[in-house]
């Protein structure tokens, strides 16, 4: 062992002073340290909170990378468990990404109809990422149903942690890809409606049947119209359509039924 | 003794079909079984008092708060109820200390230390704390078995609710689970076709048939509907509802009348069962 815990070091931990990462390596040598064990009877007026600290560290699974990330912005641990059920955050990662990826190339082959296939799968990206980071743990349905957490807290956690990295990805293609004018953002508030639409079906169905029914009513929708996505009072009637959705998110989940949201 | 549970007059309809005829209960604390055949409602009554499932009609009432009120008086009422499903599909990626880590955040566990340290203890409890980094797919049917009962026992529950838990577990493990359920506080209630851990578990016992409660008892007022009714012999009872050849060659009969030279024996619960279900109408003393 290079080195042990001074007296100093002992007092400073005692006192609750030292910092976070100096505490943490505290805690880490003592248990692979018989001296500094010792030790620790000597300076510790009372061992259990450093033996329930340490069990806390070497006890706690090793978090994946991407959740680690979310650590060190402060997300708070118990959200980090929500996340991380599962690898439900990574396979909505990896979907945002692929999605994002898929979209630029259809739409660069796209030709003529470069603005529809834009306007059609970039909302659908949001969709789709949102309802996979709801797909791996929708079998614990029922067990979830029955636990007094607030759902729509969990469920706006996960769309939320969802949506930072298919936003960003899709808005990026939106600067890529030549030519959109005014319709390179235009998407934006459609997809919010939908993701809320697609959050409002899953409280009555599985996530990729609640993805479905969205895409396919944002498909019938874009043919109908695409070119006018861009103008101010589609934009309005977006912004208002999702408004009522969350409205009737938050009521469905209170009232309507007792499973709520899964 | 104060109420744990109530439900007052609670039917449950799917469409046309009656799963759960109006229904009144009290549960009280101490260990209360579950026994009907499939089809009886059992899962039905079970998902009602775990709030998982509106019921059509009635009122239920958890640790005194309404069920079927306000959503805030039913987030109360999940405060104190601990639910294991029939059956629980586990996300397969997931280790064993993940998963009971998940569902003790959702049990509103926020501080990280005591939570991790609620997760080991409900992990000793089912002898899994030398799994609990393996991922749930590593884990042996009546591992997972145990693993979906630990996380019901997750901040010790006021009322326990576990169907069928024993399903899929060794009779080394279910005797380990009846001495957990025994010291377990508040209410436990167990569906289950097992009648002998009925018999070696329960205080009281609630038999219900096509939505129906057809008896509601202690375990000795349910033998004692069977006593004197249960005969060994070289033949079958004429009339009987079910009989077996046992390992001794002796022919055991459950109801009708005794062959010549039969002898009368011990009823078990299953006996008692049987009877309970075959008899019309149901004994008096029954509630409906």
């Amino acid at each position: 062992m290079s080195w042990h815990v001074t007296a100093p070091l002992w007092e400073a931990y005692t006192a609750g002073s030292l910092n976070t990462s100096a505490q943490a390596s505290i805690e880490v040598h003592v248990t692979s340290c018989a001296t500094c064990r010792v030790a620790a009877r000597t300076y510790a007026a009372d061992v259990h909170p450093l033996w329930d600290s340490i069990h806390h560290t070497v006890s706690q699974p090793r978090l994946p990378a991407l959740l680690r990330v979310l650590r060190r912005w402060k997300v708070p641990e118990r959200d980090l468990a929500v996340l991380g059920a599962s690898d439900s955050l990574a396979l909505s990662w990896a979907v945002a990404v692929g999605g994002a990826l898929t979209a630029v190339i259809a739409t660069a082959v796209a030709g003529a109809r470069q603005e529809f296939t834009f306007l059609l799968l970039v909302p659908l990206v949001q969709v789709v990422a949102v309802m996979a980071a709801f797909a791996a743990t929708d079998v614990l349905h029922e067990l979830v149903t029955a636990t007094p957490v607030n759902k729509v807290r969990v469920a706006l956690l996960r769309a939320a942690a969802a949506l930072s990295i298919a936003v960003p990805s899709t808005a990026a293609i939106g600067l890529l890809v030549p030519n959109l004018d005014g319709l390179a953002f235009a998407w934006a508030l459609p997809a919010l409606g939908l993701v809320l639409a697609a959050l409002v079906l899953h409280t009555w169905c599985a996530p990729w049947t609640a993805a479905g029914i969205t895409a396919a009513g944002w498909t019938a929708l874009v043919a109908a119209g695409h070119s006018h996505l861009g103008e101010a009072g589609v934009q309005a009637g977006a912004a208002c359509v999702a408004v009522a959705l969350a409205a009737f998110y938050v009521v469905r989940t209170r009232t309507l039924q007792w499973g709520g949201v899964r | 003794m104060s109420a744990t549970a109530t439900l007052d007059h609670v039917s449950v309809h799917f469409g046309r079909t009656i799963a759960l005829q109006p229904t009144t209960l009290t549960l009280e604390p101490g260990v209360v079984g579950l026994l009907g055949p499939n089809g009886a409602g059992k899962t039905t009554l079970l998902r009602t008092l775990a709030t998982t499932l509106a019921p059509t009609t009635g009122r239920i009432t958890v640790a005194g708060h309404d069920v079927t009120g306000t959503h805030t008086q039913r987030v109360q009422a999940r405060r104190h109820i601990g639910f294991t499903p029939q059956e629980v599909v586990f996300p397969r990626a997931m280790t064993a200390f993940a998963f009971l880590d998940y569902i003790a955040v959702l049990k509103e566990w926020k501080d990280s230390p005591a939570r991790h340290r609620e997760v080991h203890r409900v992990l000793e409890l089912v002898d899994l704390a030398e799994r609990a980094n393996s991922r749930v797919s590593k884990l042996s049917g009546g591992q997972r078995r145990r693993l979906a009962i630990a996380q019901a026992l997750i901040g010790e529950p006021t009322l326990l609710i576990l169907d069928e838990p024993t399903t899929g577990l060794d009779p080394e493990q279910r005797a380990t689970l009846r001495n957990l359920l025994s010291h377990a506080p508040g209410t436990v209630l167990i569906s289950t076709h097992q009648t002998e851990d009925i018999a070696a578990l329960c205080d009281r016992v609630i038999v219900l048939s096509a939505g129906q409660v057809r008896f509601d008892g202690t375990v000795a007022a349910l033998l004692a509907h069977a006593a004197g009714r249960v005969h060994v012999g070289p033949s079958a009872s004429v009339g009987a509802v079910q009989t077996w050849r046992t390992g001794t060659g002796q022919i055991r009969s459950v109801g009708g009348e005794p062959a010549a030279g039969a002898t009368t024996t011990e009823p078990t619960v299953e006996d008692a069962y049987l009877l309970l279900r075959a008899d019309q109408p149901y004994p008096s003393g029954a509630t409906a």
